[in-house]
């Protein structure tokens, strides 16, 4: 084990992935005390990797990978992954920006196998494809199931027959 | 099935043969959510469902006479819990116990979730709750004896499809 625990602030973080990837970090939040970035699809398997591999950052803790849906709002989906150092006890976000039309994204089954299971199940409520993945096969939900059903435009029959009775205190939409 | 649904029985036969029956239901729990929890609470010493003859030891479905569906039943489960209750032996009975089995419950508009255990197999008391107190268990089963003791074997044995009871 090489060097000893010592947690990056949310901002060394970022300092660290800016230096090695440049502009391919486009955007980066502290959120809680965690880094968040946003890095373009050309580099986002190189990003996680380089995240695994590097001692001073050392993420060898894949904790989730889920989609977004910010349609109609904004552009399309979004793949976020979420890892952790369990030698340095820091964390760091990823985020992905997929199309809206044909949402794709490079898998990280490779750098981490837990992703694997994860990126299913992405792909079967979000239709998020993951190039490269091995078995891009449902996880959940029965076979015959059809559509996915975590997209605002997945229609709920039930709601059909009786339309939501209204925000509850907490979940208004702005506009 | 014989004797029983060619021919109808006197009165007092009826009733003895009812009343064995009630007292005596081996239990199946298709426990699925956490009203299960509370069909074990109800089975054990405080609740003690056993007082009424209701016996949670069946080894399986081919042993038992009544299926307790108690959580949320998917869309993904269900087969199975067709195929739990196709292995019962008739005359068999089901209690819908809680509010996800009966109707969806908070789970009304998931894309997932099964709006009622009713949808698959037929079911004899619905017991309403989320989840229901083991008190409403013991209620539903009671109704459930009520509903036994008041049967027509000839006409349960038909196989057609009898009306069911609500725990109030």
């Amino acid at each position: 084990m090489a060097g000893s625990p010592s947690r990056l602030s949310p901002s060394d973080i970022a300092e660290r992935l800016t230096a090695q990837f440049g502009e391919d970090i486009t955007a980066f939040e502290d959120v809680h005390g965690h880094a968040v970035v946003a890095v373009t699809p050309g580099r986002y398997q190189e990003l996680a990797t380089f995240c695994r591999n590097e001692p001073d950052l050392d993420f060898d803790y894949f904790d989730f990978l889920c989609g977004i849906d910010y349609r109609p709002k904004d552009a399309g989906y979004q793949v976020v992954t979420h890892l952790y150092s369990t030698r340095h006890n820091h964390h760091v976000r990823i985020k992905l920006d997929c199309d809206a039309e044909k949402p794709v994204a490079p898998t990280l089954s490779g750098v981490w196998p837990g992703a694997n299971w994860h990126e299913r199940e992405a792909f079967e409520l979000f239709g998020i494809r993951f190039d490269g993945h091995p078995h891009m096969v449902k996880l959940l939900l029965p076979e015959q199931f059809e559509g996915h059903p975590l997209r605002k435009d997945f229609p709920l029959m039930t709601r059909e027959a009786k339309p939501w009775p209204g925000a509850a205190e907490g979940e208004e939409i702005e506009e | 099935m014989g004797l029983i649904d060619s021919v109808d029985m006197p009165q007092p036969v009826k009733f003895i043969l009812n009343w064995g029956r009630k007292y005596s239901l081996w239990v199946m729990n298709f426990g699925l959510a956490c009203c299960a929890i509370e069909f074990i609470a109800a089975s054990t010493s405080k609740h003690d469902f056993i007082r009424y003859g209701v016996i949670p030891f069946a080894h399986g479905p081919r042993q038992a006479d009544l299926l307790v569906v108690a959580g949320t039943v998917t869309d993904k489960m269900a087969p199975a819990l067709k195929r739990v209750y196709d292995q019962i032996p008739d005359p068999k009975y089901v209690i819908s116990f809680g509010s996800c089995s009966n109707c969806g419950g908070p789970y009304w508009d998931s894309y997932s979730v099964t709006k009622g255990v009713d949808q698959i197999i037929p079911t004899d008391v619905y017991v309403p709750g989320c989840p229901p107190r083991p008190e409403a268990l013991l209620h539903g089963i009671i109704r459930l004896q009520d509903k036994i003791g008041k049967e027509d074997l000839r006409e349960k044995w038909s196989g057609r499809v009898t009306q069911p009871a609500v725990a109030e």
